[in-house]
């Protein structure tokens, strides 16, 4: 049975007919969607000509469109993102609390000032508008501006945030974006989508926009869409499968920007210890940096690295540290986390596991799969580490940093430190290993959109970096009176 | 006359004497009085294990859990397998047997007190150490997660266990057995590895004297080879460092390395070891009355690769034959049965359920279900809460064991598959005993999710794995 309907965009229309049917993730119920064979040669832009008209806007003018898009996004009054509300709580492993707060937020990403600031901190919105000079050593004049591109998005569907992300990146980046909707996160791309339409019916900022949702695999689809001749870029986000599922498509003329898939780490010094009070805090940071999100994101904590040494005083600080950040995570109000929809039973019968074999390993919690800290009492994470979900943390001892930087790799993306002088000491050493982000503990979650992202500056890579030579024979040698070299 | 007392002692540790050796008996003893001895037998195991078993102890007290007196009361101290690899991986990688052998001591209940562990190579040497030093046969498994799982059986529950196959296999259900039924001798087939301690490979030794009247010559393996069990550690760290994008980390224990040359001499010498065993099936074993057993995937793919070269009806009729075991992994066609009962010539292929985490192994009757033996009571429990579902009705969900017999290690296990069992509705093949249909799944598979375990088919697939990956450092 479908439980709801996904219309597609079409760069201002909304496609509803020629449904069928998909499963959902999950034991939940499928939801329909238009027949993507039949519209995929919609999709793509007519030619690369069409994109002159996003080049007869001002930057200020994108900010307008994008501000009122925010002002409409209100969560009581918009019917789209409601829609896409309901949908998303039979499609995510989100609660209504949290799904709710999530949505809530939606219009503070598209403030004003905060695109600014992306645009400024991540392109520089001087190559946006238009072409910046710079008189090179050899004389010649180089103008460069920033075009954006034809682009095809792939994003991640725990959170609705990725989705307008990505409609942000490329509406100040002066692309085109064909978004593939996820399957976990429905709705949310078609409902801002459609919510520009009703703000900006006709600007090119709709124009310029595609979502749609076809099975992520599909041969069809995909070999007719993903071709140099539609799409110049490919921003696929997630899972290794989906990720690598992409890389098949990639050829001259069709560039890859990867967000691949992540895990995150955390680091606390001894000094979490040196207070009843500091180790409520620390614990209280460190249940945040777990259980927001219900730990479904990659920046979420998972593996929790505490430098208090293995004897047994320091075994005995680790397992008081892993009590107090059980009951914090407890203690976490229901819009950042609450007990998880669903529980990951193989994970379940690994902690069950440890459970039994208390000379290394003790649980706090999870027999009513609430979530858990589970303590290694020696150096090592539980060997099932890379399944921690559901709000279950491990919390290791360790006597020193080697350690820790064994356990770091490219797949860190977030490292979550404490104090703030341990973070300092690592950040040099931290990035050989991989780490791609660190950030003060309870941090971890709490991201912004203008930042740098996977270590790398994916606003930028979306551009296309044109350059406009001046070459004045009088300043600049002519290579066709150059001499023979004997 | 016995006494109630010996009769119960003797249904939990010897069932075949107790039903006279007779299979037909076994699964023809009424719901009511089987399920009364099984109160009785649980109760008493669960009571000497309670002592016996260090983390079975553990688990009835923080669950406040003494006595077991119906069959759900044992629900909540159902192991899943992850009690077997509950050990931290880092153990194997340092060489720490003596912590493992500690690990271990709390799943077992004998003795390992007088396990020499000093100066321990590897883990087929500790495997070794435990056998010279304890009366544990223990069999390993697979894992993707890094780490193996360790199951501690014993010498005896593996005798048994054979001494059982025999009964099953060459009995018929209503069929009282005669003397001649009992102790066949036959040649071994065995398409597969002459050693190693993962559970299969562990009863080569007893294969080799149960059936062929003690002449080793009568067993046939395809190949001469042992499998190793640290290159089968070696390939399940592999795998996990490969989905953490750490390979770049993993550590090579210098004395496995030492072994490469060996490995790949191993590796080559298989297709020729391949053919001989095809040579020998098409002629000196040709119309022999023989025992062979595989799984489904690798008794159809020598069937097929036997009729291609032109080779069927090797066997002679009254030939054992069983297999099992799942398809993961392998499409295999619809006819599959008939293409192995056309290369092998024979009728009669029996199938069997069960797994390497507890010993009883369920036949299957006419009807094509697994009929649960009389000492083991069967559970099915909700997927989601592992709360058992009614024991009435039709129903489906995980399965879950708890066996009687099982002395060495606790004998309640929760499985990774979906089964379906019909309380009420008698098995149309006229057997008493509680019949699993024949459609069986595991839940990984079922949910798209990776699967945990390498069964017996993916062995050389993964030694080829960790051999491949031993070749890049050469030198």
């Amino acid at each position: 049975m479908s439980e709801f309907r996904v219309p597609m965009f079409l760069r201002g229309q909304v496609v509803e007919d020629d449904w069928i049917e998909y499963g959902g993730r999950g034991a939940s119920g499928g939801f329909e969607a238009p027949d993507p064979a039949k519209y995929v040669e919609q999709l793509p832009l007519e030619n690369p000509m069409a994109m002159a008209d996003l080049y007869e806007i001002s930057f200020e003018e994108i900010l307008d469109v994008l501000e009122a898009l925010g002002q409409a996004l209100d969560f009581e009054k918009n019917v789209h993102i409601k829609r896409a509300f309901e949908a998303g709580l039979v499609a995510t492993n989100y609660p209504a609390s949290m799904l709710k707060n999530s949505y809530t937020m939606l219009p503070y990403v598209f403030e004003r000032e905060t695109i600014r600031e992306l645009a400024e901190a991540r392109v520089g919105i001087d190559h946006l508008e238009g072409w910046v000079p710079r008189t090179l050593r050899d004389g010649r004049i180089v103008r460069i501006r920033a075009f954006g591109a034809r682009t095809l998005h792939v994003p991640a569907g725990n959170g609705g945030l990725v989705s307008a992300i990505t409609i942000i990146r490329n509406a100040i980046t002066r692309s085109d974006a064909i978004i593939k909707v996820p399957s976990n996160d429905p709705l949310t791309a078609v409902a801002i989508a459609q919510t520009l339409a009703d703000v900006a019916p006709n600007h090119p900022l709709t124009k310029h926009l595609a979502v749609a949702y076809w099975k992520g695999g599909d041969t069809e689809i995909e070999e007719r869409l993903y071709r140099p001749e539609h799409v110049e870029k490919i921003v696929a986000w997630g899972g290794y499968a989906s990720v690598k599922h992409v890389t098949r498509y990639i050829q001259p003329g069709l560039e890859l920007i990867s967000l691949d898939p992540k895990r995150s780490a955390t680091i606390i010094g001894p000094e979490a210890f040196e207070s009843e009070e500091v180790l409520s805090e620390v614990a209280l940071r460190a249940a945040t940096d777990i259980g927001m999100a219900n730990q479904e994101g990659c920046t979420c904590a998972r593996v929790i690295y505490v430098l208090c040494g293995t004897d047994a005083s320091g075994i005995e600080r680790a397992n008081r540290l892993g009590e107090r950040i059980y009951q914090q995570m407890m203690s976490l109000p229901e819009h950042i986390s609450t007990k998880p929809k669903t529980f990951d039973r193989e994970l379940r019968d690994h902690i069950d596991g440890s459970r039994m074999t208390d000379d290394w390993y003790r649980v706090v919690g999870g027999e009513e799969n609430e979530g858990a800290v589970i303590v290694s009492q020696f150096d090592e994470a539980v060997d099932y580490a890379p399944m921690l979900s559901g709000r279950v943390a491990n919390v290791v001892p360790v006597d020193d940093i080697k350690k820790v930087t064994d356990a770091v790799n490219s797949y860190t993306q977030t490292v979550g430190i404490y104090p703030e002088s341990l973070k300092r000491e690592l950040r040099n050493q931290l990035p050989l290993f991989g780490a791609q982000r660190l950030t003060s503990l309870g941090y971890a979650c709490h991201v912004t959109s203008t930042m740098p992202q996977d270590a790398i500056e994916p606003v930028r890579r979306m551009c296309k970096w044109i350059v406009d030579e001046e070459c004045d024979p009088e300043k600049v040698f002519p290579p066709w009176k150059a001499p023979a070299i004997s | 006359m016995m006494t109630a007392e010996k009769t119960l002692d003797l249904f939990m540790n010897d069932p075949i004497e107790y039903f006279d050796a007779s299979i037909t008996k076994m699964h023809t003893i009424s719901r009511d009085e089987i399920e009364a001895l099984q109160r009785q037998g649980m109760k008493k195991r669960f009571a000497a294990h309670r002592e016996s078993i260090e983390i079975v102890r553990n688990l009835a007290d923080r669950l406040d859990i003494k006595d077991v007196d119906e069959f759900n009361d044992v629900t909540p101290l159902l192991f899943a397998h992850t009690a077997f690899k509950s050990y931290p991986a880092a153990l194997l990688d340092n060489k720490r047997f003596d912590l493992m052998t500690k690990w271990l001591q709390k799943q077992t209940s004998h003795d390992l007190s007088e396990v020499d562990v000093s100066n321990c190579e590897g883990i087929d040497d500790w495997i070794d150490r435990l056998d010279a030093g304890s009366k544990l046969r223990v069999i390993t498994s697979s894992g993707t997660t890094g780490t193996i799982s360790i199951i501690p059986k014993d010498d005896y529950g593996g005798f048994y266990g054979m001494r059982l196959w025999r009964l099953f296999l060459f009995q018929e259900f209503f069929k009282e057995p005669k003397p001649e039924d009992l102790d066949p001798v036959v040649d071994v087939i065995w398409p597969n590895y002459a050693e190693g301690k993962l559970g299969h490979l562990r009863m080569v030794g007893l294969l080799k004297n149960e059936f062929t009247g003690g002449d080793e010559s009568r067993f046939h393996p395809l190949y001469s080879d042992a499998v190793s069990t640290d290159l089968m550690f070696l390939a399940s760290k592999l795998r996990a460092a490969a989905s953490r994008g750490e390979l770049d980390r993993v550590k090579i224990d210098p004395a496995l390395l030492a072994r490469k040359d060996e490995f790949q001499a191993m590796e080559e010498r298989r297709p020729v070891e391949m053919e001989k065993f095809f040579k020998r099936m098409a002629t000196e074993l040709a119309g022999k009355r023989v025992f062979m057993t595989g799984t489904y995937t690798l008794m159809y793919e020598i069937a097929k690769s036997g009729l291609e070269q032109g080779v069927k009806d090797v066997f002679a009729k009254n030939s054992a034959i069983l297999t099992g075991g799942g398809t993961k992994g392998h499409v295999l066609p619809d006819n599959y049965m008939e293409v192995i009962k056309e290369f092998l010539g024979v009728d009669r292929i029996q199938e069997g359920y069960g797994m390497s985490e507890i010993s009883a192994f369920h036949w299957a009757c006419p009807e094509n279900r697994y009929h649960v033996q009389p000492w083991v009571i069967p559970f099915l429990l909700d997927p989601d809460t592992s709360e058992p579902l009614p024991r009435e009705g039709k129903q489906t969900g995980r399965a879950a064991f708890y066996d009687i017999l099982n002395e060495s290690h606790w004998g309640g296990i929760i499985s990774g598959d979906e089964v379906t069992i019909d309380w009420d509705t008698p098995c149309p093949c006229g057997l008493a005993s509680v019949p699993i249909e024949h459609e069986i799944i595991r839940y990984s598979e079922k949910e798209g999710t990776e699967d945990d375990r390498i069964t017996c088919n993916a062995t050389q697939e993964v030694q080829d794995e960790a051999v491949n990956f031993m070749r890049e450092f050469e030198g």
